[in-house]
């Protein structure tokens, strides 16, 4: 294994425990802080990719900087929907949300 | 080992961290616990990014998110009332087939990252200045920075059109 691989393993390791939180939990607002540890572990393996190889430089940084603006902004969002809804349902539990079922 | 200007032992423990508190984000039943795990995990990330070369990062990882994403989540968290009880109420009923997905999933990705042909890797590539990356940023990558800020105005906007409560009018 090289150097490059060990960092890898780490940012999938990282992933599966967050995509494991998004779909076991049941808090919306744990949902959403496993899904920042996913966007991590994405940006682990690029800055990783960056750094051990050459390709053009600089682009593996500006990449997570974008990931890392976006997931500021998701954040935002997905924590005022589920503001908005519980207000209305008063619970944050994913399976209450359930008015478009059929 | 992780090779690098550091001794192989850093990678382990910034392993070792940032995957323990990733665990405790997810199994910890008391929400407020998960939040303060995530900002040590976040912490963590920001100290690899340090060892991969990359401090920019490093400084936007801690100023963007130990700075400002853990405090909303903690202020979302301490708006909405968090029901304690049994095992239920925290995990759904998916969380078996979750956890053999999870495992079954980084098994796969492990074996595909480790045996695909990435080409050569090097030791230690060269680190780009910060001139550099500004240049980047507002040359060749210009349009995809413009669109950032359109996104970032756009979840301003949604977030207060959302959050805002309409006043009853007499």
């Amino acid at each position: 294994m090289n150097p490059l691989d060990w960092w890898l393993l780490l940012a999938i390791l990282l992933f599966c425990i967050g995509a494991f939180g998004v779909l076991a939990r049941r808090n919306v607002i744990v949902v959403v802080m496993s899904l920042e540890i996913m966007l991590n572990a994405v940006n682990i393996a690029l800055v990783a990719i960056a750094n051990f190889r050459g390709g053009s430089p600089g682009a593996g940084t500006l990449f997570s900087l974008f990931i890392i603006v976006l997931a500021a902004a998701e954040v935002t969002i997905g924590l005022a929907i589920v503001i908005a809804n519980y207000r209305n349902r008063r619970t944050v539990q994913t399976d209450t949300y359930d008015e478009l079922k059929g | 080992m992780p090779g690098g200007d550091f001794h192989p032992w850093f990678f382990i423990v910034i392993a070792a961290w940032v995957l323990t508190c990733g665990l405790g984000v997810v199994l910890f039943k008391k929400v407020m616990y998960s939040a303060v795990s995530m900002v040590f995990c976040f912490l963590g990330v920001a100290f690899a990014y340090a060892l991969l070369n990359a401090p920019l990062v490093a400084v936007v990882q801690i100023l963007v998110y130990v700075g400002a994403i853990s405090i909303v989540i903690i202020f979302a968290i301490m708006l909405t009332e968090v029901q304690d009880g049994r095992f239920e109420l925290f995990f759904n009923r998916q969380t078996a087939a979750a956890g053999v997905l999870a495992l079954a999933a980084a098994a796969v990705l492990a074996i595909v990252s480790i045996s695909a042909d990435i080409g050569p890797v090097g030791d230690k590539a060269l680190t780009p200045s910060l001139k550099m990356l500004s240049r980047l940023l507002f040359d060749r990558y210009v349009f995809p920075f413009e669109l950032v800020s359109l996104v970032l105005v756009a979840a301003m906007i949604g977030a207060i059109v959302l959050a805002h409560r309409e006043e009853e009018r007499p």
